[in-house]
C-alpha cells in the first residue's frame, strides 16, 4: 500500500493560496527557457524521454530542476494492462523519480502492453479501458504496484478513446468520472483531469450518434467527479479529421485550446478550485511565447474564476 | 481467457497484424459499431510514431533509403517487430537484421551494417556518465599489464564491416569525406571498422587505427591490458593511448577485479 503522506503536498494543491501554471517543455524550447529564465510556475517533461542513464537530455532536465518544480508525466507504464507493468519500466521511473526529486508523477488511465503472437508487446499508445470492475481492478492494483515503488503519490489522467467497448452484461461498465473515482479512493491516486480530453470524447460521441451538446456532456462528465481528488488539469488542442473513413476528432496537442475547453476549464475551476494546470503542445511546436500567453490565460482565469482557499 | 484480457489482446492484435482485415474484424465483436474509424486512429498514429523514433536512431538510412522508402520500412518493421517496452528510443535495435532479411533491399549489401553503426551511436547518446579518471593512469607505469584494465566510455562499441560505413555515415553527418568520396569507397569495396562513443553530448565515430579494433574488443570482453595487446599486436599503443584518452575514449585505469 501507498506510504500515504510521504511525498509532500506541493505548492498549489488545493488548499494551498497560488496558483500554479505550467507549461510542456519539449526539445524545441530547451534552450530556450532557459536562457530567458521564464517566469512559468512548473515545466511538465514526459518521464520516458530521459529514461536513458545519462546523456545531454537528462543533464539538461537535471539543470531546470535546480530553476523549476518538475512534473514527470507518463505516457507509457500502461496502467490499465491486465499482463501488467513492464519491471523495467518501473524501475527506470523509479530511477528518474529518484533523480529529479519531481512535484507530481503521472501517467494514464489506459492499457499498451499486452500479448501478441506469443510475445508480451507495448502498443505505444494510450489504448482504452473498458470502465468494468475487473479494469478497476487491474489499474488499481497497477496503480498501487506503482506508488509501493516510487513511494510517492501517483497522478492518474483520464484518456480519450477512439473506440468504445461494447457494453457486456456480465461485466456491466461505469459511466467514466465514477470509475475514475473510485480507483483514487480504492488506491490512493490523485487524479489529472484533462479536459481537452473529456471534450474529445464528447465529440467523438456525437459522430457515433450520441445526442445532445457535447460541452454540456462535458459538464456533466466534471460534476460527477468527486472534487476532493483532483490534483491537476491537463488543456490542450485538437484536431478534426474528416476522410473517407469518416469524421473524427484526434487529440494531438498541436494547437491552441479552443473557446468551449477554455469554458470548460472555467467550469472546472468552479467545481476543484485552483488546481495547478499545465499547457500541453506536443506537435507542430509552436514559439515559446504562444505557449507563455496560453498559461497566461490559464493564470488569468484560474485567478478569476476560481474560489479562494478555505 | 477474461473479457478484459479479450478486449486488449483483440486491440493489440488489430494494431500490429498487417493486413489487419482479419484482425479488425474480431475486434468488432468488442465495440461499439465496427470500431473502424477509432481503429484507424490508432494505426495511423503507431506508423507516425514508428517512422519518427526511426528516424531518429537512423537518420544517415532515412537518407539513403528516401523518405518513401524509409516510411515504408518503418511500417513493416513495426508490424514485424512490434516495440516491447513502453520507451521508443529502446526499439528499433533489430533494424539491420530486418533489412538484412529484406528481399527489396538485397541489393544494398551495406546497409545493413550502416543500421548497425547507427544503433551503436543512437547507443552511446543514452549511455551512462562517467567523468574521467586522469590520475588513475598513473597505474600503467607502476603495474603488471596483467593486472590492469582501462575503463572505456560507456556507450563506447567496436564494428568491423567489409563495406565503407564510416565513410557513408560521416559523409551523411557531416560531410567529411564528401558523398561522392563515400561512394568510391564503397565502388571499390573498402572495408572499414568503426570505433563508436560519446564525447561531452555528441555520438562520435572514426575509422578503427590498425589493431584498435581487436584491443578493444578484448578490452569489452573484460581482458586485462596484456590481454588486450596480445589480441592487438599491430596496435601502436604508445601512440594510441594519449589520442584515445584526449578524445574521451579511454577514461582510467583500475586494478583488474580479482578472480575467484
Amino acid at each position: 500500500m501507498l506510504n500515504a503522506g510521504s511525498a509532500p503536498s506541493p505548492p498549489g494543491t488545493p488548499g494551498a493560496d497560488v496558483t500554479m501554471v505550467g507549461i510542456g517543455w519539449r526539445q524545441a524550447h530547451y534552450a530556450e527557457l532557459m536562457e530567458r529564465q521564464v517566469a512559468i510556475d512548473f515545466l511538465e517533461v514526459h518521464s520516458e524521454n530521459y529514461f536513458a542513464q545519462g546523456g545531454a537530455s537528462l543533464a539538461v532536465l537535471e539543470r531546470a530542476r535546480l530553476r523549476y518544480p518538475i512534473s514527470l508525466h507518463g505516457v507509457g507504464l500502461s496502467l490499465g494492462s491486465v499482463t501488467g507493468l513492464d519491471p523495467w519500466h518501473l524501475e527506470r521511473l523509479a530511477q528518474l523519480v529518484g533523480r529529479i526529486e519531481p512535484t507530481w508523477v503521472s501517467d494514464h488511465a489506459c492499457f499498451a502492453r499486452g500479448v501478441y503472437a506469443g510475445n508480451v508487446v507495448h502498443g505505444s499508445d494510450l489504448l482504452p479501458l473498458a470502465y468494468t470492475q475487473e479494469a478497476l481492478a487491474v489499474l488499481c492494483a497497477n496503480v498501487q504496484r506503482v506508488q509501493d515503488r516510487l513511494q510517492r503519490r501517483l497522478l492518474v489522467e483520464n484518456a480519450t478513446a477512439y473506440l468504445r467497448w461494447r457494453s457486456d452484461p456480465e461485466h456491466p461498465a461505469m459511466a467514466e468520472p465514477a470509475f475514475l473515482t473510485e480507483l483514487a479512493r480504492r488506491s490512493g491516486c490523485g487524479l489529472l483531469v484533462d479536459v481537452n480530453n473529456i471534450y474529445v470524447n464528447a465529440l467523438n460521441a456525437r459522430h457515433e450518434g450520441v445526442e445532445g451538446d457535447p460541452e454540456w456532456h462535458c459538464r456533466q462528465w466534471l460534476d460527477a467527479l468527486a472534487p476532493d481528488v483532483v490534483e491537476e488539469i491537463h488543456l490542450a488542442g485538437h484536431a478534426r479529421v474528416s476522410d473517407i473513413q469518416g469524421e473524427i476528432v484526434i487529440d494531438d496537442h498541436g494547437s491552441r485550446v479552443c473557446d468551449a475547453v477554455w469554458r470548460l476549464y472555467r467550469h472546472a475551476l468552479l467545481r476543484f478550485g485552483r488546481v495547478p494546470t499545465l499547457i500541453e503542445w506536443d506537435t507542430r511546436i509552436p514559439a515559446l511565447d504562444v505557449l507563455l500567453q496560453e498559461a497566461a490565460q490559464a493564470r488569468s482565469q484560474c485567478q478569476a474564476l476560481a474560489p479562494s482557499p478555505s | 481467457m477474461s473479457s478484459l484480457a479479450a478486449q486488449q489482446q483483440a486491440l493489440l492484435r488489430a494494431l500490429f497484424d498487417w493486413p489487419a482485415e482479419s484482425a479488425a474484424h474480431a475486434l468488432s465483436a468488442h465495440t461499439q459499431g465496427d470500431g473502424r474509424r477509432g481503429l484507424m486512429a490508432y494505426q495511423t498514429n503507431g506508423h507516425e510514431l514508428a517512422q519518427r523514433a526511426l528516424a531518429a536512431a537512423y537518420p544517415v538510412l532515412g537518407e539513403l533509403l528516401g523518405s518513401e522508402s524509409f516510411a515504408a520500412l518503418a511500417r513493416a518493421y513495426w508490424h514485424a517487430c512490434p516495440p516491447r517496452r513502453g520507451d521508443l528510443a529502446q526499439w528499433g535495435g533489430a533494424l539491420d537484421q530486418f533489412v538484412r532479411d529484406d528481399e527489396q533491399l538485397a541489393d544494398e549489401h551495406y546497409l545493413p551494417d550502416v543500421a548497425t553503426l547507427e544503433w551503436a551511436l543512437h547507443q552511446a547518446l543514452s549511455a551512462a556518465d562517467q567523468a574521467a579518471d586522469g590520475a588513475s593512469f598513473a597505474l600503467l607505469t607502476t603495474a603488471d599489464p596483467a593486472s590492469v584494465c582501462l575503463d572505456l566510455v560507456p556507450g563506447c562499441a567496436a564494428l568491423r564491416s567489409p563495406w565503407p560505413v564510416v565513410s557513408i555515415v560521416c559523409a551523411h553527418r557531416d560531410g567529411t569525406p564528401s558523398l561522392d568520396q563515400a561512394g568510391q569507397r564503397l565502388r571499390a569495396g573498402v572495408a572499414e571498422s568503426a570505433v563508436v562513443w560519446r564525447a561531452g553530448w555528441r555520438a562520435c565515430v572514426r575509422q578503427a587505427q590498425t589493431g584498435e579494433l581487436e584491443f578493444l574488443l578484448a578490452l569489452r570482453d573484460g581482458g586485462s591490458l596484456a590481454a588486450a595487446l596480445e589480441a592487438a599486436p599491430t596496435l601502436d599503443f604508445g601512440a594510441w593511448l594519449p589520442m584515445a584518452v584526449q578524445s574521451g575514449l579511454v577514461l582510467g585505469a583500475r586494478p583488474m577485479a580479482p578472480t575467484s
